[in-house]
């Protein structure tokens, strides 16, 4: 029995045709994998590497290199907070802070105890006008503040449902800057 | 320093931005788009696109600032397989947001670009490999490609000729290396991203081994304009060498962040502190980085310094990717610098081993200074860890990146190195505690 659904491996078998040389199916593949554990197991790798005709480890090996390729399970919502410099600068290790807190979390990578959300710091999201931002559920979070991520975080435990989201169209900075944050000096 | 031949006309990448709903076919042809497409696959030759484009003076904007028709021109005319146009939109330099902006607001800008770029080259089908973050920009272009395809620019007879085109998109997975040519066309044939040996050149053996141009995000995106406008028109604007504008991101402690088209030319002043408002009230500017953060640090002193690409090469910077960091007096350089090496080190692809083992080196020495446990021998790591990474000496330039970080922030801010490192004092977090 396969840890893949049979319509998910159908899928992945009809990948390598869309490519000019079949390997290029490998990361399409994984993604529809991974789409449907939440993440990437030893059998799920080995299946998508079955139905690709690759050696297992080979493409182990392409999933350990990407850091959107998860081997652990991630929650079903997951905070990909950048701190590098230009989120640093305002205020984004604070940001780090309050997530942990809001989802009862000690890690990176550590999972909620209702198992809906986790974090991990991430590395420049290209979008430093906006900073500090977070990556979430497929989209893009800007000005952070604690006051955002507590609303992210309780519409995500209760949902109701909402529109699509229209965003980036078009969109100009607005002048007036967000409030300035700092970490705070301790002692 | 170069000539400031100040602006001679309007924006071009952002001429039609103010435009409700760009992002649609109909609207983006409405003001003129595909006219540029539609005149090259019915009225040009391959060989008259490049001169145009030559013309203009245009060079890449990924960061390398190479000339885009050379480029192109290098592709071998008589190849008898495919030959690729491979769109980097693997936006990741730290600082630069500026191709995500380009993309969002006008997709069909990219594609119509990417068309002619494969027209250029003798290309059918251009890749545009877009970093696995960007779910919005993805989502705009798929539904770009798709009325592109309907309305029948893409496909068998764009625009009626019996020129065949198709641009194809590819998503990243998460990888800094990926902005590195031979290491996004790595993992655009599905392997773990890691930088090849040169030559050969992508020009020679690309993707899939056939011949390849890999071209930025707005660098294509600038090409229907030269094509609609003539490629002497966008001459006029820069300087005499750095041709046309270009974008910037400014990022950090401005009052308005934000992308900025700029003509070439202008010093970091009016960018920094006419376009993004400068620093916040009471605030000085300490350091910036001119270029993302793989360019060397310029201090504060400097902000007169022209954003002309030659000028930045002669004081051993560079214009890069356009993403300007800004960095106030309340910030701390030793901090900022470990944290990017932090960066470049976890984003080494482990292939070559300055790289693999220096920012390591760099990563540790940083964070014993940064607890107090510093001493003359961790500066002496720094700088000898620093030159072991520049110079020829790695792969790619993701290690020379991460030299110049420790060596340019040494040069500029010694005295915070040497608080740090011999006297455990940051005097700018003391500042702060006592303001």
């Amino acid at each position: 029995m396969s840890t893949l659904s049979e319509h998910v491996l159908e899928e992945i078998r009809e990948l390598p045709a869309k490519y000019p040389q079949p390997r290029s199916a490998v990361m399409p593949a994984l993604d529809l994998a991974q789409e449907e554990a939440g993440y990437l197991t030893a059998e799920a790798m080995s299946e998508v590497a079955a139905a690709l005709k690759l050696d297992p480890g080979y493409v182990e090996g392409v999933a350990t290199f990407y850091t959107l390729f998860h081997l652990q399970p991630i929650g079903k919502h997951r905070f990909y907070v950048c701190t590098n410099l230009s989120c640093t600068l305002r205020g984004a290790n604070d940001i780090v802070e309050h997530v942990k807190g809001a989802i009862g979390v000690h890690e990176a990578g550590e999972l909620s105890k209702d198992g809906l959300f986790s974090y991990e710091e991430v590395e420049c999201l290209g979008a430093c006008e906006y900073a500090p931002v977070m990556r979430l559920d497929h989209r893009y979070e800007k000005d952070l503040t604690n006051q955002k991520i507590d609303s992210l975080i309780a519409q995500r435990r209760n949902p109701i449902p909402s529109p699509p989201r229209g965003e980036g169209q078009g969109e100009g900075r607005k002048p007036a800057a967000p409030p300035r944050r700092r970490t705070k000096k301790s002692g | 320093m170069a000539e400031q031949r100040g602006t001679v006309g309007g924006p071009v990448l952002t001429e039609w931005f103010a435009t409700k709903d760009l992002h649609k076919l109909d609207v983006y042809e409405s003001l003129g788009g595909y006219s540029a497409a539609r005149k090259v696959f019915k009225e040009m030759t391959a060989a008259q696109v490049i001169d145009e484009v030559k013309g203009s003076g245009l060079r890449g904007r990924g960061g390398a600032d190479f000339p885009t028709a050379t480029k192109w021109s290098f592709v071998p005319k008589d190849h008898p397989g495919p030959k690729y146009i491979v769109v980097n939109a693997d936006e990741s330099e730290p600082g630069s947001a500026k191709d995500r902006y380009l993309m969002e607001n006008s997709p069909h800008m990219l594609v119509e670009g990417a068309m002619i770029a494969s027209f250029a080259i003798g290309g059918h089908q251009a890749w545009i490999y877009i970093r696995g973050e960007y779910d919005l920009p993805y989502e705009m272009l798929r539904d770009a490609i798709a009325e592109a395809h309907a309305k029948g620019y893409l496909g068998e007879h764009p625009f009626g000729t019996d020129y065949p085109m198709d641009v194809r998109l590819y998503r990243g997975h998460g990888a800094y290396i990926c902005g590195e040519e031979t290491a996004l066309l790595e993992s655009l044939e599905g392997k773990r991203a890691q930088p090849r040996s040169r030559p050969p050149f992508p020009a020679v053996k690309g993707a899939w081994g056939m011949p390849t141009a890999v071209n930025n995000v707005e660098t294509l995106s600038t090409v229907p304009w030269i094509i609609r406008h003539g490629g002497a028109e966008y001459a006029k604007r820069g300087t005499e060498k750095a041709k046309g504008t270009r974008m910037v991101t400014v990022s950090g402690d401005v009052q308005k962040p934000g992308n900025y088209e700029i003509e070439i030319g202008v010093t970091y002043r009016h960018v920094i502190e006419e376009l993004a408002g400068g620093p916040y009230p009471g605030r000085t500017i300490k350091v910036f980085w001119p270029g993302g953060s793989s360019a060397k640090v310029l201090p504060g002193s400097m902000l007169d310094t022209s954003t002309d690409l030659d000028g930045l090469k002669a004081l051993g910077t560079m214009g890069g990717s356009g993403g300007i960091i800004v960095m106030d007096d309340s910030h701390c350089v030793v901090k900022a610098a470990a944290r990017l090496l932090r960066f470049y080190a976890f984003e080494s692809c482990g292939k070559c081993t300055p790289c693999r083992v220096g920012g390591n080196w760099a990563v540790r020495t940083y964070e014993r200074i940064l607890a107090g446990e510093g001493s003359q021998i961790e500066l002496g790591i720094l700088e000898r860890v620093s030159d072991g990474l520049q110079n020829g000496r790695c792969l790619c330039g993701l290690g020379d990146a991460a030299g110049w970080v420790i060596e340019s922030t040494m040069r500029h801010f010694h005295d915070e190195y040497e608080e740090h490192s011999l006297h455990n004092v940051c005097s700018v977090e003391a500042a702060l505690v006592n303001a």
